[in-house]
């Protein structure tokens, strides 16, 4: 197989993946960080180590051309693609546990929610917590992949998503807390 | 280990994220604590019952339909890029067998000129293939509905050498937009205009760029003819200027008067 079926059978196999993270990235503007970031994975495939997998690789290519959209539009260069104004994280490791975990999600069983009523409520995450979560629950990732998607710390990853969990199933026992599309609407994500 | 610490580490063990001795030193702790057990239960159900019925937002018909036309396009751009080497290689053989024959300077002279026609055809079929998707809107533009000079002084806060955009000297000629893009891994400031309701791309390249296709001043206008549209190459005013149209000598309505009278571009030196 020549490099460039593979590459076309890459790219279908995970198209819905990259369509679903361009949007997390850009919602308004996904089609077209789909279409560019495939281009621009065209052009690196040759560098590409088939010892890695093809998923958390093209992702990594997708954020960063979002970051340089981004970048090019507003002049002020950012690591975060969404947007998101930085503050204080924990520091997490394996070593340094975070407190225990705040929400058993016996009452969200109790409730039988449907799997659809989980998936919006991850769309109402703040954008950085979404992504993790996106990325650990929905794609599979693992904890490292996304470390190096994201270019954080293994520490942030695990923090972002102790965080975007608990929260997630906040809005599943309380959905009022969640904040409503238009809140989401003003997350700042450069277009 | 106690419970908080156990609490704390239920998430990367249901995610099969820890490491084997904390595995260990967690299930120790489970097989003696049933409070810690039953969250571990809790949550093992979350994720059966949710988290791995979870699936992507598949991407729409539409989508779909546009990545297999990128796909196709950048296969095609590819395929030709590989004939281009294969070209190459064959005429540095000849001149190679040639070099030997009349001597090394007849030779010297025979593999520069070789390398130009070459960089230049690069640098002809990726303004095509940028072209085309700028005008598919596969490339949508950093900046648009502003004249050519507000365009410069955002091109010029961006890109580090002298982008000149030209002035719209007629009627006939709409500037539609711009985008910092790249050609052959430089970066460039990308125009889209049009000249009678025709679409005319204009890529503004880095003279250091331009310096390294290694052509010769004259002829000025360097034309080059790729799958039906009309490259044209030259440098002015410290940039390098590449021009991919449809019309012919029309495209020179991008920077001259109608009324000017101009001398014909050249005929195209290669058609890819």
């Amino acid at each position: 197989m020549d490099s460039g079926t593979e590459f076309q059978d890459a790219v279908y196999k995970y198209l819905n993946p990259l369509y679903n993270y361009a949007l997390v990235l850009a919602r308004q503007d996904a089609e077209d960080l789909l279409q560019e970031s495939i281009a621009r994975a065209w052009e690196a495939f040759h560098r590409f180590d088939r010892s890695q997998s093809f998923k958390p690789w093209i992702f990594t290519i997708m954020r960063n051309v979002q970051i340089d959209r981004l970048r090019r539009r507003r002049l002020q260069p950012s690591e975060e693609p969404l947007g998101y104004q930085k503050e204080a994280e924990p520091v997490v490791s394996l070593e340094n546990p975070l407190c225990s975990i705040p929400l058993a999600p016996e009452d969200i069983l109790l409730r039988r929610e449907t799997v659809e009523q989980v998936r919006e409520a991850i769309r109402h995450l703040p954008p950085l917590l979404r992504e993790i979560v996106e990325l650990r629950d929905i794609e599979g990732l693992s904890y490292r992949e996304i470390a190096t998607i994201v270019s954080r710390p293994v520490g942030t990853v695990m923090s972002r998503l102790y965080r975007g969990r608990n929260l997630l199933r906040t809005y599943l026992v309380e959905p009022r807390e969640r904040p409503g599309e238009k809140e989401i609407g003003v997350r700042n994500d450069g277009l | 280990m106690d419970c908080s610490t156990a609490k704390s580490k239920l998430f990367p063990y249901v995610d099969g994220e820890l490491t084997p001795e904390l595995r260990d030193q967690l299930e120790a702790h489970l097989a003696r604590c049933g409070t810690c057990r039953r969250l571990v239960d809790l949550e093992v159900a979350f994720r059966e019952t949710y988290v791995d019925r979870l699936r992507p937002d598949p991407a729409p018909e539409p989508v779909r339909e546009q990545v297999v036309t990128l796909l196709r396009e950048l296969g095609q751009g590819r395929r030709a890029s590989r004939r281009q080497r294969q070209l190459k290689r064959l005429v540095v053989c000849v001149g190679a067998a040639f070099l030997v024959a009349v001597g090394l300077s007849a030779g010297i002279a025979l593999q520069s000129y070789v390398g130009t026609r070459t960089t230049l055809a690069e640098l002809a079929i990726a303004a095509v293939e940028q072209h085309q998707k700028l005008v598919r809107d596969l490339l949508p533009p950093d900046i648009k509905n502003v004249s050519p000079k507000v365009a410069e002084e955002w091109f010029k806060k961006r890109l580090a050498f002298n982008v000149s955009l030209p002035d719209l000297r007629t009627e006939r000629l709409h500037f539609l937009g711009g985008r910092i893009s790249h050609l052959r891994e430089v970066e460039v400031a990308a125009l889209e205009y049009q000249v009678d309701g025709n679409n005319v791309s204009l890529f503004i390249i880095p003279e250091d760029a331009y310096r390294q296709l290694r052509l010769k001043d004259k002829p000025r206008f360097k034309v080059v003819s790729h799958r039906g549209y009309d490259v044209v190459i030259w440098r002015s005013q410290g940039a390098g200027y590449t021009l991919v149209s449809e019309i012919g000598d029309r495209a020179c309505l991008m920077c001259h008067a109608p009324e000017e009278k101009l001398e014909p571009l050249p005929r195209p030196s290669a058609h890819l």
